[in-house]
């Protein structure tokens, strides 16, 4: 299915269309008729982009309620999450080596933490509950005194589960531990109040809420102990914590993004949450379906379910023309069945069956009303072909 | 260069399996291996291939391998089954090369059903 006209797009997870009003604020800034000089350079063209970065970044920290100075820009949340854990790991050697994180987490935070486990770091994995959840009791369990950073994702890329970041941020400043938080899913969907919640660092992107590719931020808490290790050296951008000459255009598109989810939260949560429940309404009585995670506790972007004695490939190209995902996006390309729904107990046959709506601003109730009967017909015809449920 | 991951000839025999079902009273043979699973029936009149079906939980292409198998080996002397290769099957649907495996799950299965059929003739003429 290449014809992109005819496609029917159910994979809001895994990115976003760009808003209108956010491409023309980027566009402005690109430009011969716009601001493209250097926000390094110190003449009027330079402090003018200067003046925007400043102003996106004041939208952004207004989004998440902190500081604009405690952003940090960078080109995504894979490498603010490399930044995080790699350069909180490495500014606080020398008072342990003890990392925690959890099996559920983003490719982008466990390779990290596999690099430091080669390098001499003692990382403790932790299992969900069932439903997804972080049991507090174990993580508490799981603290040393030499535990040094925790990094636990807020909403759940492949199930959408949200975990209490209030609560596990309060376990880790019991324990002097550093507390990371991958915000990809949830910044701009969910209210994050940074002012309030103890977090050390919080990985966020743009892209995921209707903002441009390739532009993301780390926040870094103002707090003694907090601190990262540059990942990248060459300039003296950003307090030298992330150098490089800033992408005015993509951060003035950040910044425009941040502003419109801002104003739109509410009403984007309560769409979402419609299309999410008129998809399950209309797809939890076929036989041995199951939601992966949780509805009660999950994010209403993402409704990830798996059904017996139905291959996940085959179905996806049963569901055509709809474009939904079989796991994380990032990894669907691995003949491997997720080890997210893994971890959260699900047997190989489950996981590989799994099938992961994720709505956003555009989806309409035709379209979902379309994925229940596509959906339906796609489960009854493969499972009429399995061996076991022949006639 | 196509990024689409399934070739024309895959769609089409997926969209449409023919023969997927299973066939009472036929020779059969099922295999469960690499986490995928397939179920082979042939009938056999007067040394040809009469029928064939099969049952598949798999990928899409081990099911258009399937489909394509059967349509193209009805009618031939059953001895074919046991010398069957899955190599022109991988060429013509276009297979990727990490899908291998899946698709000598399928050839294990009709050699399988070579050795059951021929079986079962030699019962026949005992």
């Amino acid at each position: 299915m290449t014809d992109s006209e005819s496609m029917i797009y159910l994979d809001y997870a895994a990115s976003t269309p760009v808003e209108q009003g956010v491409l023309e604020a980027m566009t402005a800034a690109m430009t011969i008729d716009g601001n493209y000089a250097n926000p390094s350079s110190t003449h009027a063209a330079g402090l003018y982009s200067n003046v925007l970065i400043a102003d996106a970044a004041a939208k952004l920290a207004g989004l998440l309620n902190t500081q604009p100075e405690r952003l940090i820009w960078t080109s995504g949340a894979t490498e603010s999450d490399n930044l995080a854990i790699l350069g909180a790991a490495s500014y606080r050697k020398d008072r342990g080596r003890h990392l925690i994180s959890m099996r559920t987490e983003h490719k982008a935070v466990t390779d990290p933490f596999s690099e430091l486990a080669k390098n001499g770091y003692d990382v403790t994995w932790l299992d969900p509950e069932p439903d997804g959840l972080l049991d507090i009791a174990r993580l508490e369990d799981a603290m040393r005194d030499d535990t040094q950073l925790v990094s636990v994702m807020h909403v759940n890329n492949e199930t959408g589960v949200i975990q209490d970041i209030a609560a596990i941020g309060a376990a880790c400043r019991d324990r002097g531990a550093l507390f990371h938080v991958d915000a990809a899913q949830s910044c701009g969907k969910l209210p994050v109040d940074l002012d309030d919640l103890p977090v050390d660092l919080m990985s966020i992107t743009a892209h995921k809420f209707y903002g441009p590719k390739g532009i993301g931020a780390l926040y870094i808490a103002d707090r003694k102990g907090v601190h990262v290790e540059p990942l990248l050296f060459g300039g003296g951008q950003q307090r030298r914590l992330r150098p490089g000459t800033l992408p005015t255009q993509q951060i003035v598109g950040f910044g425009e993004t941040a502003a419109i989810a801002a104003a739109r939260m509410h009403e984007d949560f309560a769409h979402i949450t419609q299309m999410r429940d008129r998809l399950w309404n209309g797809i939890r009585d076929v036989p041995g379906v199951r939601v992966n995670g949780t509805l009660d506790k999950g994010f209403p972007g993402i409704l990830n379910v798996s059904v017996e004695d139905v291959e996940g490939e085959s179905l996806l190209l049963a569901m055509e023309p709809f474009c939904v995902a079989t796991g994380s996006a990032c990894n669907s390309k691995s003949q491997e069945p997720s080890y997210v729904l893994r971890a959260l107990g699900l047997g190989d046959d489950l996981a590989q069956s799994a099938i992961r709506f994720s709505f956003g601003r555009p989806t309409t109730e035709a379209e979902i009303d379309f994925a229940i009967e596509r959906y339906r017909q796609g489960v009854a015809r493969l499972r009429e072909m399995a061996p076991g449920r022949a006639a | 260069m196509s990024t689409d991951p399934y070739s024309p000839e895959v769609r089409a025999l997926f969209a449409d399996p023919a023969h997927a079902g299973a066939i009472d009273d036929a020779c059969c043979v099922e295999l469960d291996d690499q986490g995928l699973r397939i179920a082979l029936y042939a009938t056999v009149e007067d040394g040809t291939i009469t029928a064939l079906r099969f049952l598949a939980w798999g990928c899409p292409h081990l099911i258009a391998a399937a489909e394509a198998f059967c349509r193209d080996y009805e009618g031939r002397d059953p001895g074919q089954l046991l010398e069957f290769s899955s190599s022109g099957l991988m060429q013509s649907l276009s297979v990727p090369v990490e899908k291998t495996g899946r698709i000598l799950v399928l050839e294990d299965a009709v050699r399988s059903l070579g050795n059951v059929v021929r079986e079962a003739l030699k019962a026949q003429e005992d």
